[in-house]
């Protein structure tokens, strides 16, 4: 099907697969979404409250003593936004809104897209990766985890909305 | 020159960004900023989701395995993410029903935000949230986070069978699935327009631009 106002999906495969690909190549590594938000949580909270995070084990990983912010997925995801923005403005696809599904209350959007993102990072957390980090980069590398991740996160989303057409329906 | 290479920590960063760009613009031109076509196929009235993934995976790895094979890229060197089977059986599924009632993934949320959408910001400050709750609760649940370690286990070492074996298994199982999806999306959405196929779709008000 056509839908004009974006690429061919097979267009924007074959684009994301060559920048992982020289991911790969440059810096031994693949993309990652969810682990700068997790940096910058870790960071940020202990700037706030110091005694209560440093006692964290699991944020202990991100709390350096040099310039913990100087790192490789943070300056990516700012990519990320920059790359978006120019692809959204550029082709006339921007728009501020509060997107949601059309049967939706705004008070009911607020609540499901901020619990589904608290959901997206513990899971992350314990997966070590989200859909960047674990299903594309551990699938590409034929990785065991990528394809256990991606067969487990798509039969949990065909149940949930099986459950729940309203949400995008 | 042989990847991956040591690269000083400005040259590195500057090339994350770079990289991040492509990488945000795939997703947005896409449609992945987009969350009625992110969760479109769990409802089976969008394939985007799956079609730029699967064609993203069988790009990679052929160019990956292929770039070793030609001795032009040190897999060794290449950090392969490693697998703790039961905590990525369940974090996955739990991912998947964070993903359907967001609408997003982290990197997903990150093109939305950029493309304007107010609703992904918040999904990305739930991630932090998550990410805090994970932390605060790690001490009861470090014991199965590092449970079922299988170290940096592939497919093609696992059924002890050469990687290209695997990826034309990949490949043609991407194909397959592609096939499958443009023959229903035919079917089911006939000679339609997208307004047509989509007449719920919210963000189509005065985002169809004519050039």
């Amino acid at each position: 099907m056509k839908d004009k106002r974006f690429w061919s999906p097979y267009i924007a495969g074959i684009i994301l697969g060559l920048t992982l690909l020289a991911t790969f190549y440059v810096a031994g590594r693949g993309l990652g979404g969810s682990g700068a938000m997790a940096l910058v949580t870790a960071v940020g909270s202990h700037a706030l409250v110091p005694e209560f995070i440093s006692k964290l084990k699991y944020f202990s990983q991100y709390i350096t003593p040099e310039s913990p912010l100087l790192n490789w997925n943070l300056f990516l995801l700012v990519g990320v936004f920059l790359g978006a923005l120019a692809g959204a403005v550029f082709s006339g696809n921007f728009k501020v809104l509060l997107d949601k599904g059309k049967s939706m209350s705004v008070r009911t959007r607020l609540i499901t897209s901020f619990v589904g993102g608290i959901t997206i990072g513990f899971a992350s957390r314990l997966a070590r990766g989200c859909t960047s980090g674990v299903a594309l980069t551990g699938g590409a590398q034929l990785a065991l985890s990528g394809w256990i991740f991606v067969i487990s996160m798509f039969a949990a989303g065909f149940i949930v909305a099986a459950f729940y057409r309203r949400l995008w329906s | 020159m042989i990847g991956p290479f040591e690269l000083s920590q400005t040259v590195s960063l500057g090339l994350a960004v770079v990289l991040g760009i492509f990488f945000g613009l795939s997703l947005e031109r896409g449609g992945l900023g987009n969350p009625h076509k992110l969760t479109g196929v769990f409802y089976l009235r969008d394939f985007t989701v799956p079609k730029v993934m699967f064609t993203a995976i069988v790009v990679a790895s052929v160019g990956l395995y292929l770039l070793s094979d030609l001795r032009l890229l040190d897999l060794d060197r290449v950090y392969i993410i490693p697998t703790f089977f039961w905590p990525q059986i369940v974090g996955g599924a739990l991912f998947g029903v964070g993903y359907v009632v967001s609408g997003y993934c982290p990197g997903t949320a990150m093109a939305g935000f950029a493309t304007g959408r107010l609703d992904a910001l918040i999904t990305i400050i739930g991630v932090g949230a998550g990410s805090l709750l994970f932390a605060v609760l790690f001490p009861i649940l470090e014991g199965f986070y590092l449970s079922s370690d299988m170290g940096q286990t592939t497919l093609p070492k696992l059924a002890g069978v050469n990687n290209w074996v695997i990826i034309g298994a990949v490949v043609a199982f991407a194909l397959g699935m592609f096939l499958l999806m443009e023959w229903y999306e035919k079917r089911k959405v006939g000679h339609g327009t997208h307004r047509e196929a989509f007449p719920n779709s919210v963000g189509d008000n005065a985002v169809i631009h004519t050039r």
